[in-house]
Protein backbone atom coordinates (compact mmCIF):
# COMPACT_ATOMS: atom_id res chain seq x y z
CA UNK A 1 0.00 0.00 0.00
CA UNK A 2 1.31 3.43 -0.86
CA UNK A 3 0.69 6.01 1.82
CA UNK A 4 0.19 9.65 0.94
CA UNK A 5 2.71 11.93 2.59
CA UNK A 6 3.83 15.52 2.38
CA UNK A 7 7.50 15.87 1.55
CA UNK A 8 9.80 18.83 2.14
CA UNK A 9 9.68 19.46 -1.59
CA UNK A 10 5.89 19.69 -1.49
CA UNK A 11 6.04 22.06 1.45
CA UNK A 12 8.68 24.18 -0.22
CA UNK A 13 6.61 24.49 -3.39
CA UNK A 14 3.51 25.30 -1.37
CA UNK A 15 5.32 28.05 0.56
CA UNK A 16 6.78 29.49 -2.64
CA UNK A 17 3.36 29.46 -4.27
CA UNK A 18 1.75 31.14 -1.29
CA UNK A 19 4.45 33.81 -1.17
CA UNK A 20 3.89 34.42 -4.86
CA UNK A 21 0.14 34.81 -4.34
CA UNK A 22 0.76 37.29 -1.53
CA UNK A 23 3.17 39.21 -3.74
CA UNK A 24 0.43 39.47 -6.36
CA UNK A 25 -1.92 41.03 -3.81
CA UNK A 26 -4.03 37.98 -2.99
CA UNK A 27 -5.48 38.69 0.46
CA UNK A 28 -7.01 35.21 0.67
CA UNK A 29 -3.50 33.74 0.46
CA UNK A 30 -2.37 35.83 3.40
CA UNK A 31 -5.48 34.78 5.31
CA UNK A 32 -4.71 31.12 4.57
CA UNK A 33 -1.19 31.63 5.88
CA UNK A 34 -2.54 33.40 8.93
CA UNK A 35 -4.86 30.48 9.68
CA UNK A 36 -1.95 28.08 9.25
CA UNK A 37 0.79 29.92 11.10
CA UNK A 38 -0.89 32.71 13.07
CA UNK A 39 -1.32 30.51 16.10
CA UNK A 40 2.36 29.58 16.25
CA UNK A 41 3.37 33.20 15.78
CA UNK A 42 0.97 34.30 18.52
CA UNK A 43 2.11 31.55 20.83
CA UNK A 44 5.77 32.47 20.43
CA UNK A 45 5.15 36.19 20.80
CA UNK A 46 3.05 35.65 23.90
CA UNK A 47 5.64 33.37 25.42
CA UNK A 48 8.34 36.00 24.98
CA UNK A 49 6.24 39.02 25.92
CA UNK A 50 3.78 37.60 28.47
CA UNK A 51 1.34 40.27 27.38
CA UNK A 52 -1.59 39.43 25.15
CA UNK A 53 -2.04 42.89 23.66
CA UNK A 54 1.66 43.21 22.81
CA UNK A 55 1.71 39.68 21.41
CA UNK A 56 -1.23 40.45 19.15
CA UNK A 57 0.56 43.59 17.97
CA UNK A 58 3.54 41.42 17.03
CA UNK A 59 1.30 39.00 15.15
CA UNK A 60 -0.24 41.89 13.24
CA UNK A 61 3.16 43.46 12.49
CA UNK A 62 4.52 40.13 11.30
CA UNK A 63 1.77 39.39 8.80
CA UNK A 64 1.38 42.97 7.61
CA UNK A 65 5.16 43.13 7.18
CA UNK A 66 5.07 39.97 5.07
CA UNK A 67 2.22 41.42 3.04
CA UNK A 68 4.26 44.53 2.30
CA UNK A 69 7.55 42.74 1.59
CA UNK A 70 6.91 39.12 0.63
CA UNK A 71 10.11 39.07 -1.39
CA UNK A 72 12.07 39.03 1.85
CA UNK A 73 11.12 35.36 2.12
CA UNK A 74 13.45 33.02 0.24
CA UNK A 75 11.92 29.53 -0.11
CA UNK A 76 15.35 28.03 -0.66
CA UNK A 77 16.34 29.07 2.87
CA UNK A 78 13.56 27.32 4.74
CA UNK A 79 9.87 27.19 5.40
CA UNK A 80 7.55 30.14 5.53
CA UNK A 81 6.59 29.12 9.06
CA UNK A 82 10.21 29.45 10.16
CA UNK A 83 10.50 32.80 8.37
CA UNK A 84 7.41 34.21 10.07
CA UNK A 85 8.47 32.92 13.48
CA UNK A 86 11.93 34.43 13.01
CA UNK A 87 10.46 37.83 12.16
CA UNK A 88 8.02 37.68 15.07
CA UNK A 89 10.68 36.60 17.55
CA UNK A 90 13.01 39.41 16.67
CA UNK A 91 10.18 41.93 16.96
CA UNK A 92 9.15 40.51 20.34
CA UNK A 93 12.74 40.62 21.55
CA UNK A 94 13.04 44.25 20.50
CA UNK A 95 10.00 45.04 22.63
CA UNK A 96 11.32 43.07 25.60
CA UNK A 97 14.68 44.80 25.41
CA UNK A 98 13.09 48.21 25.22
CA UNK A 99 11.03 47.34 28.30
CA UNK A 100 14.14 45.95 29.96
CA UNK A 101 15.96 49.18 29.27
CA UNK A 102 13.11 51.19 30.70
CA UNK A 103 13.02 48.98 33.77
CA UNK A 104 16.75 49.41 34.32
CA UNK A 105 16.42 53.15 34.04
CA UNK A 106 13.72 53.12 36.64
CA UNK A 107 15.86 50.87 38.84
CA UNK A 108 13.24 48.18 38.88
CA UNK A 109 14.47 44.76 39.91
CA UNK A 110 14.64 42.11 37.17
CA UNK A 111 11.65 39.84 36.90
CA UNK A 112 11.94 36.51 38.64
CA UNK A 113 13.15 33.54 36.67
CA UNK A 114 10.28 32.53 34.38
CA UNK A 115 11.99 30.76 31.56
CA UNK A 116 11.80 27.11 32.48
CA UNK A 117 11.23 25.02 29.40
CA UNK A 118 9.87 22.10 31.30
CA UNK A 119 6.84 23.32 33.19
CA UNK A 120 5.15 25.14 30.36
CA UNK A 121 1.82 24.05 29.00
CA UNK A 122 3.08 24.93 25.58
CA UNK A 123 5.99 22.55 25.88
CA UNK A 124 3.56 19.70 26.31
CA UNK A 125 2.16 20.54 22.89
CA UNK A 126 5.50 20.13 21.18
CA UNK A 127 6.14 16.99 19.19
CA UNK A 128 7.61 13.98 20.92
CA UNK A 129 10.83 14.40 18.95
CA UNK A 130 11.29 17.97 20.15
CA UNK A 131 10.48 17.11 23.75
CA UNK A 132 12.92 14.24 23.62
CA UNK A 133 15.65 16.44 22.15
CA UNK A 134 15.09 19.02 24.90
CA UNK A 135 15.08 16.35 27.59
CA UNK A 136 18.44 15.11 26.36
CA UNK A 137 20.12 18.50 26.87
CA UNK A 138 22.08 19.11 30.07
CA UNK A 139 20.15 21.43 32.39
CA UNK A 140 22.60 24.32 32.00
CA UNK A 141 22.32 24.25 28.21
CA UNK A 142 18.56 23.93 28.25
CA UNK A 143 18.18 26.79 30.70
CA UNK A 144 20.53 29.11 28.82
CA UNK A 145 18.69 28.50 25.56
CA UNK A 146 15.30 28.99 27.21
CA UNK A 147 16.29 32.22 28.92
CA UNK A 148 17.63 33.64 25.69
CA UNK A 149 14.89 32.45 23.35
CA UNK A 150 11.78 32.69 25.51
CA UNK A 151 13.02 35.42 27.81
CA UNK A 152 14.27 37.60 24.98
CA UNK A 153 17.56 38.09 26.81
CA UNK A 154 20.98 38.66 25.32
CA UNK A 155 23.58 36.07 26.21
CA UNK A 156 25.26 38.75 28.32
CA UNK A 157 22.10 39.21 30.35
CA UNK A 158 21.60 35.44 30.59
CA UNK A 159 25.12 35.16 32.04
CA UNK A 160 24.41 37.90 34.55
CA UNK A 161 21.18 36.31 35.71
CA UNK A 162 22.69 32.82 35.88
CA UNK A 163 25.74 34.14 37.70
CA UNK A 164 28.00 32.51 35.12
CA UNK A 165 30.84 33.91 32.99
CA UNK A 166 29.70 35.10 29.55
CA UNK A 167 32.02 32.60 27.89
CA UNK A 168 30.39 29.74 29.75
CA UNK A 169 26.91 30.79 28.62
CA UNK A 170 28.06 31.19 25.02
CA UNK A 171 29.52 27.69 25.13
CA UNK A 172 26.35 26.23 26.61
CA UNK A 173 24.15 27.84 23.99
CA UNK A 174 26.46 26.72 21.16
CA UNK A 175 26.63 23.18 22.49
CA UNK A 176 22.89 22.95 23.11
CA UNK A 177 21.96 24.34 19.73
CA UNK A 178 24.32 21.95 17.96
CA UNK A 179 22.75 19.02 19.76
CA UNK A 180 19.25 20.22 18.92
CA UNK A 181 20.24 20.78 15.32
CA UNK A 182 21.60 17.27 15.11
CA UNK A 183 18.70 15.54 16.83
CA UNK A 184 15.98 17.54 15.08
CA UNK A 185 17.23 17.22 11.52
CA UNK A 186 14.09 15.38 10.48
CA UNK A 187 11.74 17.82 12.22
CA UNK A 188 13.20 21.22 11.42
CA UNK A 189 12.03 22.87 8.21
CA UNK B 1 35.83 39.20 13.78
CA UNK B 2 36.94 36.39 11.53
CA UNK B 3 34.60 34.12 9.62
CA UNK B 4 35.28 31.34 12.13
CA UNK B 5 34.50 33.58 15.07
CA UNK B 6 31.23 34.66 13.51
CA UNK B 7 30.33 31.07 12.69
CA UNK B 8 30.70 30.32 16.39
CA UNK B 9 28.25 33.09 17.26
CA UNK B 10 25.52 31.97 14.88
CA UNK B 11 23.78 29.61 17.37
CA UNK B 12 23.49 32.59 19.72
CA UNK B 13 22.34 34.83 16.90
CA UNK B 14 19.61 32.32 16.00
CA UNK B 15 18.14 32.91 19.46
CA UNK B 16 18.30 36.69 18.93
CA UNK B 17 20.69 36.77 21.88
CA UNK B 18 23.28 39.09 20.34
CA UNK B 19 22.96 42.85 20.50
CA UNK B 20 24.78 46.09 19.79
CA UNK B 21 27.93 46.22 17.70
CA UNK B 22 28.35 42.46 17.84
CA UNK B 23 24.92 41.95 16.29
CA UNK B 24 25.60 44.52 13.59
CA UNK B 25 28.93 42.94 12.69
CA UNK B 26 27.48 39.43 12.51
CA UNK B 27 24.52 40.60 10.42
CA UNK B 28 26.81 42.41 8.01
CA UNK B 29 28.98 39.33 7.59
CA UNK B 30 26.06 36.94 7.17
CA UNK B 31 24.54 39.05 4.43
CA UNK B 32 27.71 38.52 2.37
CA UNK B 33 28.66 34.98 3.38
CA UNK B 34 26.83 32.05 1.83
CA UNK B 35 28.22 29.56 4.36
CA UNK B 36 27.07 31.58 7.36
CA UNK B 37 23.76 32.47 5.74
CA UNK B 38 22.99 28.80 5.13
CA UNK B 39 24.07 27.83 8.62
CA UNK B 40 21.89 30.54 10.16
CA UNK B 41 18.88 29.41 8.14
CA UNK B 42 19.39 25.89 9.46
CA UNK B 43 19.59 27.18 13.02
CA UNK B 44 16.45 29.27 12.60
CA UNK B 45 14.60 26.13 11.51
CA UNK B 46 15.74 24.49 14.76
CA UNK B 47 14.47 27.33 16.93
CA UNK B 48 11.16 27.22 15.05
CA UNK B 49 10.61 23.67 16.30
CA UNK B 50 10.46 25.02 19.85
CA UNK B 51 7.09 26.62 19.12
CA UNK B 52 3.97 24.53 18.88
CA UNK B 53 1.21 25.03 16.36
CA UNK B 54 -2.01 26.17 18.00
CA UNK B 55 -5.13 27.68 16.40
CA UNK B 56 -4.66 31.23 15.19
CA UNK B 57 -6.22 33.94 17.35
CA UNK B 58 -9.60 34.76 15.88
CA UNK B 59 -9.78 38.53 16.04
CA UNK B 60 -6.30 39.55 14.94
CA UNK B 61 -7.02 38.71 11.33
CA UNK B 62 -9.61 41.50 11.27
CA UNK B 63 -6.92 43.95 12.29
CA UNK B 64 -4.48 42.66 9.70
CA UNK B 65 -7.10 42.82 6.96
CA UNK B 66 -8.13 46.29 8.05
CA UNK B 67 -4.55 47.52 7.95
CA UNK B 68 -3.73 46.11 4.53
CA UNK B 69 -7.04 47.02 2.91
CA UNK B 70 -8.14 50.04 4.87
CA UNK B 71 -5.69 52.67 3.75
CA UNK B 72 -7.87 53.62 0.82
CA UNK B 73 -11.17 53.35 2.63
CA UNK B 74 -12.92 56.40 3.93
CA UNK B 75 -14.66 56.50 7.25
CA UNK B 76 -18.34 57.24 7.38
CA UNK B 77 -19.11 59.43 10.33
CA UNK B 78 -22.23 59.01 12.39
CA UNK B 79 -23.26 60.88 15.47
CA UNK B 80 -23.87 59.41 18.87
CA UNK B 81 -27.36 60.78 18.67
CA UNK B 82 -27.91 59.01 15.38
CA UNK B 83 -26.48 55.82 16.76
CA UNK B 84 -28.62 56.00 19.86
CA UNK B 85 -31.73 56.67 17.85
CA UNK B 86 -31.17 53.43 16.00
CA UNK B 87 -30.60 51.45 19.14
CA UNK B 88 -32.45 48.18 19.08
CA UNK B 89 -33.90 48.64 15.64
CA UNK B 90 -31.67 46.13 13.99
CA UNK B 91 -30.64 48.59 11.32
CA UNK B 92 -27.37 48.19 9.43
CA UNK B 93 -26.29 51.46 10.89
CA UNK B 94 -22.58 51.20 10.48
CA UNK B 95 -22.95 50.20 6.86
CA UNK B 96 -19.78 51.54 5.30
CA UNK B 97 -17.69 52.57 8.22
CA UNK B 98 -14.09 51.62 7.67
CA UNK B 99 -12.15 50.52 10.70
CA UNK B 100 -8.84 50.55 8.90
CA UNK B 101 -6.67 53.57 9.40
CA UNK B 102 -8.16 54.43 12.72
CA UNK B 103 -8.11 50.87 14.02
CA UNK B 104 -5.96 51.32 17.05
CA UNK B 105 -7.45 48.28 18.73
CA UNK B 106 -4.81 46.09 20.23
CA UNK B 107 -6.68 43.05 21.22
CA UNK B 108 -9.68 41.60 22.90
CA UNK B 109 -9.40 38.11 24.29
CA UNK B 110 -9.64 36.62 20.86
CA UNK B 111 -7.41 33.61 21.32
CA UNK B 112 -9.51 30.54 20.87
CA UNK B 113 -10.64 28.82 24.00
CA UNK B 114 -8.46 25.95 25.06
CA UNK B 115 -5.33 27.29 23.44
CA UNK B 116 -3.39 29.90 25.36
CA UNK B 117 -6.17 31.56 27.27
CA UNK B 118 -4.93 29.76 30.37
CA UNK B 119 -2.34 32.51 30.56
CA UNK B 120 -4.95 35.23 30.92
CA UNK B 121 -8.13 33.62 32.17
CA UNK B 122 -11.44 35.30 32.94
CA UNK B 123 -10.68 35.63 36.65
CA UNK B 124 -7.47 37.50 35.89
CA UNK B 125 -9.35 39.83 33.55
CA UNK B 126 -11.94 40.60 36.21
CA UNK B 127 -9.29 41.35 38.83
CA UNK B 128 -7.43 43.60 36.40
CA UNK B 129 -10.67 45.36 35.43
CA UNK B 130 -11.55 46.02 39.05
CA UNK B 131 -8.12 47.50 39.60
CA UNK B 132 -8.36 49.64 36.45
CA UNK B 133 -11.81 50.91 37.45
CA UNK B 134 -10.34 52.39 40.60
CA UNK B 135 -7.76 54.47 38.76
CA UNK B 136 -8.48 58.22 38.70
CA UNK B 137 -9.93 59.13 35.32
CA UNK B 138 -11.02 55.59 34.45
CA UNK B 139 -14.17 55.19 32.36
CA UNK B 140 -16.71 52.72 33.71
CA UNK B 141 -19.92 52.33 31.73
CA UNK B 142 -22.73 49.80 31.44
CA UNK B 143 -24.39 48.50 28.30
CA UNK B 144 -28.06 48.47 29.20
CA UNK B 145 -31.13 47.01 27.58
CA UNK B 146 -34.70 46.66 28.73
CA UNK B 147 -33.46 43.74 30.79
CA UNK B 148 -30.95 45.93 32.64
CA UNK B 149 -27.17 45.89 32.40
CA UNK B 150 -25.85 43.22 30.01
CA UNK B 151 -22.16 44.13 30.08
CA UNK B 152 -19.76 46.63 31.58
CA UNK B 153 -16.85 48.41 29.91
CA UNK B 154 -13.85 49.66 31.86
CA UNK B 155 -11.16 51.80 30.25
CA UNK B 156 -8.18 52.95 32.30
CA UNK B 157 -6.50 56.31 31.62
CA UNK B 158 -3.53 54.52 30.04
CA UNK B 159 -5.78 52.79 27.52
CA UNK B 160 -6.17 49.35 29.02
CA UNK B 161 -9.75 48.24 28.48
CA UNK B 162 -11.98 45.46 29.71
CA UNK B 163 -15.39 44.08 28.78
CA UNK B 164 -17.24 42.23 31.51
CA UNK B 165 -20.38 40.49 30.21
CA UNK B 166 -23.23 39.94 32.64
CA UNK B 167 -25.19 36.70 32.94
CA UNK B 168 -28.10 38.54 31.35
CA UNK B 169 -26.24 38.80 28.03
CA UNK B 170 -27.88 36.00 26.09
CA UNK B 171 -25.62 33.56 24.21
CA UNK B 172 -25.99 33.71 20.44
CA UNK B 173 -26.02 30.88 17.92
CA UNK B 174 -22.56 29.68 16.95
CA UNK B 175 -22.72 31.47 13.61
CA UNK B 176 -23.12 34.81 15.40
CA UNK B 177 -20.90 36.93 17.66
CA UNK B 178 -21.05 39.99 19.83
CA UNK B 179 -18.75 42.80 18.71
CA UNK B 180 -17.53 45.87 20.61
CA UNK B 181 -17.16 49.28 18.96
CA UNK B 182 -15.62 52.51 20.18
CA UNK B 183 -17.17 55.84 19.23
CA UNK B 184 -14.64 58.65 19.12
CA UNK B 185 -15.23 62.34 19.91
CA UNK B 186 -15.17 63.08 16.18
CA UNK B 187 -17.96 60.51 15.84
CA UNK B 188 -16.14 57.74 14.08
CA UNK B 189 -17.24 54.24 15.00
CA UNK B 190 -14.34 51.84 15.15
CA UNK B 191 -14.28 48.12 15.78
CA UNK B 192 -12.62 47.29 19.07
CA UNK B 193 -12.88 43.54 18.78
CA UNK B 194 -14.90 40.38 18.56
CA UNK B 195 -16.32 38.91 21.77
CA UNK B 196 -17.67 35.57 20.59
CA UNK B 197 -21.17 34.16 20.76
CA UNK B 198 -21.05 33.58 24.52
CA UNK B 199 -18.63 36.25 25.74
CA UNK B 200 -16.30 35.92 28.67
CA UNK B 201 -14.45 38.78 30.38
CA UNK B 202 -12.00 40.14 27.85
CA UNK B 203 -9.32 42.79 27.41
CA UNK B 204 -8.74 45.44 24.79
CA UNK B 205 -6.51 48.47 24.52
CA UNK B 206 -7.35 51.85 23.13
CA UNK B 207 -5.24 54.94 22.64
CA UNK B 208 -7.16 58.12 22.14
CA UNK B 209 -10.26 59.80 23.44
CA UNK B 210 -13.55 57.98 23.71
CA UNK B 211 -17.05 59.41 23.40
CA UNK B 212 -18.92 56.14 23.73
CA UNK B 213 -19.15 52.44 23.08
CA UNK B 214 -21.51 50.22 21.15
CA UNK B 215 -22.27 46.53 21.38
CA UNK B 216 -23.68 44.75 18.34
CA UNK B 217 -24.54 41.26 17.13
CA UNK B 218 -22.66 40.24 13.99
CA UNK B 219 -21.84 37.15 11.98
CA UNK B 220 -19.25 34.82 13.53
CA UNK B 221 -15.68 36.01 13.20
CA UNK B 222 -16.71 39.63 13.36
CA UNK B 223 -16.87 42.32 10.72
CA UNK B 224 -14.98 45.47 9.91
CA UNK B 225 -18.19 47.38 9.29
CA UNK B 226 -21.30 46.47 11.22
CA UNK B 227 -23.86 44.40 9.39
CA UNK B 228 -25.87 43.42 12.41
CA UNK B 229 -28.16 44.86 15.01
CA UNK B 230 -27.38 47.05 17.96
CA UNK B 231 -27.61 45.65 21.46
CA UNK B 232 -26.73 48.87 23.26
CA UNK B 233 -24.99 52.19 22.84
CA UNK B 234 -23.52 54.10 25.76
CA UNK B 235 -21.96 57.50 26.17
CA UNK B 236 -18.68 57.47 28.03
Amino acid sequence: MVEASITWGDLNRYDAEMAGRVASGDVSALEELYKGHGGAVASLAFRVLRDQALAEDVVQDTFVGFWKSPDRYDPTRGSLRTFLLTIAHRRAVDIVRSEEARARRELQPPEPDRFDLEDEVITRQLSAEVRSALDDLPEGERKAIAMAYFGGLSYVEVARRMGEPEGTVKSRIRSGMRKLSSSLQGVAT
Amino acid sequence: MTHEQILELLPIHALDALEGDQLAEVDAHVSNCEVCSTELSTLYSVTATLTSDVPAPLGVWDRIEAEIEGESSSAKVISLEEASSRKGKGAMWFASIAAAAALIFAGLAVFQRGTINDLSGPEGVIVAAESAAEEPGAIVADFETDDGSVAQVVLSPDGEGFVLPADSLDPLDEDRTYQLWVITPDEQVISAGVLGNDPEPARFTWSGEVAGFALTRERAGGVISSEGDVVSVIEA
